[in-house]
């Protein structure tokens, strides 16, 4: 038995508003002058409308239709969860539908979906999981028990800090940085700490999540059933298939068949008898680890690197994280909740990506997703930004 | 492939955009084995070839004034007199050489400066016509009153030719909305730079171009105003020349910055790479600009650029800031920007020389040579 586990990723960072140098120290209220919450609202009701409702609804009718046997996993951030409450509480209801078929899992992870896990010590990362971890008891009455880094960044000091929190199992790419010749269809465990990993199986999710409308690509135009035979093609026990949530509709566009895909999806993997569905915590309770993965340096799920250069690539990039970080002690130490809950939402990692100089296919991603023109304007509105919160704590 | 290319400036007599890309464009162009025979106006510094393929032809007597229309009526007439018989001078000179070495396989003109001599060639001998626009009337007048007796020149000499070159899709545009001229004749090609060196820097803010209402210098002082105070020893030079000039100096005064601008009038081709080299940021406020060779030149010596948002180079180039050149205050904010943020300028500098790369005379020429071979 082969087993399918699909998870989606479920985020929306609070972009900034323009922000000057010659508006640093001038003004009283930063919560409405850092975040341009017109702008905010303007893409989270536009992607609602294209992709978070309409795909909900379909999952929750798979889910029923093949009466539980369609299993998946999401992780909301808690940027996104306060994007719901404030602007579409009926979108929150959905999610807890779906959880209420028990066909769903849900994922633990940094309530600001932050590098927080890449500070001098781990406190404030542990911080923002316990965040988290309330937000989604308040909202499902659930406490996860697999967790998942931003981006699905892993390292072996994530592991350990993970395990120690009593998390069963964490998610991260299957690169062949730490897997070289080995299968990522399989459980590992990291050398340091008994904790399960799964692996992303890149090449499948991204013809879903990337190559899925490109035209070029020999697998297009990709069906589900072209899709399942791959898949039952594979050998292993365990598929990770870790897609943006945002994938439908939004990335590809209704246009492209996306949703006729996925409608179609469980239907022609269930019609093979050696596959099923798992949800990511049911993928751990059934599956053991068959070898030992050892990461020493950070890996992830972003670019063609598959490492934290995505966010800390360049010099731009490392000012603004030391920065961060040496802000986030002030505010400590000054223990004001209003600032520090400020300071939380600029630890959002989109910050730090769209500062990104890096080129060719890496670059036109970057670009899509960025709310400015270019890395450099990205970094003088977000500098300028750091610069104002720094003045403010004296 | 023998090439009649009919230019009007080259270095080193130079005033503008026009000279370096005839300059890269001819010592690449030869580099690949096409000949190249150059005509222009005869000047007092002697322009020279060391490749055989590239020929420099100079006709003429007199001395002719630079790329610039003068503002004084009297001297314009004088001026347009020159141009006319430049032109004249060239067809000669042009067919006397076809008598005695052979045919050309196509006419090259720049500009309306050489559009006339490019179509009675054209009509005369029937050699195929190809016209590089560099800036249109509209361009040079800042899109304030243009001149309906160039526009009507730059018209026919576009609809005589057989193909087009625009130096941005920008202007492209601007070719097919107000000419008129069949889109597909026209092909666009970047332009180019040899790379200049990186000196040691100095707090010093550069604007570097013909001091005319196209090239927005009085934005470039508005923003010097606003920067001024958050930025105490940054210095602001204006280098160049133009009708402008007395204006510009005026608005120093007046804006209270006088002493923090430096007006050096026109600059030498050393002192102008000395200049690029040594300075912090360059600024290209253009109010229309097609292309921008002065940027790429800025960011070839390492210097952190910010450019108009309509430029030609801000359609094809990444590691630059672009500004609408009318928004002094954005252009303030990026100004104090970079001179606060360290990182900022050394990333900016470091990924603009990286891709700066891309932006080779070879290139052009290839580009150009694929114009010629639909033609010929």
């Amino acid at each position: 038995m082969t087993s399918v586990c699909l998870y989606f990723e479920v985020h929306q960072p609070t972009r900034l508003n323009h922000f000057s140098v010659f508006n640093v120290g001038k003004n009283n209220d930063p919560l409405s002058t850092y975040f341009n919450h017109e702008l905010n609202y303007w893409i989270f009701e536009k992607v609602a409308k294209k992709c978070y409702i309409p795909t909900n609804k379909l999952l929750l009718d798979l889910i029923n239709k093949f009466d539980g046997k369609f299993r998946i996993s999401f992780s909301l951030t808690g940027t996104f969860v306060e994007y719901c409450e404030k602007y579409i509480p009926s979108l929150l209801d959905s999610f807890r539908d779906l959880f209420a078929t028990g066909a769903v899992d849900l994922i633990e992870e940094t309530y600001f979906h932050s590098l927080s896990s890449l500070y001098d010590d781990l406190d404030e990362f542990e911080e923002q999981i316990k965040m988290h971890n309330k937000m989604i008891k308040r909202i499902f009455n659930y406490k996860p028990r697999i967790f998942r880094n931003t981006e699905a960044i892993f390292d072996n000091r994530i592991a350990k800090k993970v395990s120690e929190m009593g998390y069963r199992g964490i998610l991260t790419e299957g690169t062949e940085k730490i897997l070289d010749w080995r299968s990522p269809n399989y459980i590992y465990k990291p050398v340091n700490v008994d904790i399960k990993v799964l692996l992303r199986n890149y090449t499948l999710s991204d013809d879903v999540g990337f190559r899925f409308s490109a035209r070029g690509w020999p697998g297009y135009p990709l069906t589900a059933d072209k899709y399942a035979y791959w898949l039952a093609s594979c050998e292993g026990d365990l598929i990770n298939l870790f897609i943006d949530y945002e994938t439908f509709g939004e990335h590809h566009w209704i246009e492209t068949g996306i949703f006729d895909f996925l409608d179609h999806l469980p239907r022609e993997i269930l019609k093979y008898n050696h596959l099923d569905f798992v949800t990511v915590s049911e993928a751990t309770e059934r599956y053991e680890p068959i070898g030992d993965i050892d990461v020493p340096w950070a890996i992830s799920w972003a670019d063609a690197d598959r490492d934290v250069s995505t966010w800390l690539g360049n010099n731009m990039q490392t000012a603004c994280f030391n920065e961060l970080k040496d802000i986030g002690r002030k505010i400590k130490e000054k223990k004001d909740k209003n600032l520090l809950y400020i300071w939380r939402l600029l630890q959002t990692s989109d910050h730090l990506y769209y500062l990104s100089t890096k080129g060719m296919e890496d670059g036109d991603v970057h670009a899509y997703f960025s709310p400015y023109s270019g890395p450099y304007e990205g970094f003088i509105n977000y500098m300028n930004i750091l610069q104002d919160l720094k003045q403010r704590l004296g | 492939m023998k090439i009649a290319m009919i230019g009007w400036e080259y270095p080193p007599f130079k005033a503008g955009g026009l000279a370096t890309h005839c300059y890269g464009l001819t010592r690449s162009l030869a580099g690949k084995n096409i000949k190249v025979d150059f005509y222009m106006p005869k000047t007092k510094q002697k322009a020279t070839s060391d490749n055989p393929n590239l020929r420099i032809i100079e006709v003429g007597e007199t001395e002719i004034y630079p790329y610039d229309c003068p503002v004084d009526k009297e001297l314009a007439g004088f001026f347009y007199d020159a141009v006319y018989r430049y032109n004249d001078i060239v067809v000669a000179k042009v067919q006397e050489n076809i008598r005695k070495y052979g045919a050309y396989d196509a006419i090259h003109c720049h500009d309306w400066l050489t559009m006339r001599a490019g179509i009675i060639l054209k009509e005369k001998k029937g050699i195929p016509l190809v016209i590089t626009i560099h800036s249109t009337e509209y361009d040079r007048a800042g899109w304030i009153y243009p001149n309906q007796w160039f526009i009507d020149m730059e018209r026919h000499g576009m609809e005589k030719a057989n193909k087009v070159i625009a130096v941005s899709h920008f202007t492209k545009r601007v070719i097919v909305e107000k000419y008129g001229i069949n889109p597909d004749k026209i092909d666009v090609v970047h332009n180019a730079v040899y790379p200049i060196s990186e000196g040691q820097k100095q707090e010093i803010v550069l604007f570097l171009g013909r001091l005319t209402i196209q090239k927005g210098a009085e934005f470039f002082l508005r923003a010097a105003q606003k920067v001024k105070d958050h930025e105490p020893d940054a210095r602001f030079v204006i280098a160049g020349s133009g009708d402008m000039l007395p204006r510009l100096i005026d608005q120093a005064i007046s804006l209270g910055i006088s002493d923090r601008v430096i007006f050096t009038g026109r600059l030498t081709e050393d002192e102008v790479k000395h200049i690029y080299g040594i300075s912090s940021i360059y600024v290209m406020p253009s109010v229309s600009e097609p292309f921008g060779i002065t940027a790429l030149e800025a960011i070839s010596a390492g210097t952190p650029t910010i450019v108009s948002k309509t430029a030609g180079i801000a359609e094809t180039f990444k590691n630059c800031l672009k500004v609408d050149f009318w928004d002094t205050d954005e252009m303030a904010n990026k100004i104090v920007s970079l001179l606060k943020y360290d990182p900022l300028r050394r990333t900016i500098s470091k990924e603009g020389k990286r891709e700066i790369n891309l932006f080779t005379w070879d290139r052009v020429a290839e580009q150009t040579m694929d114009v010629y071979n639909r033609i010929v």
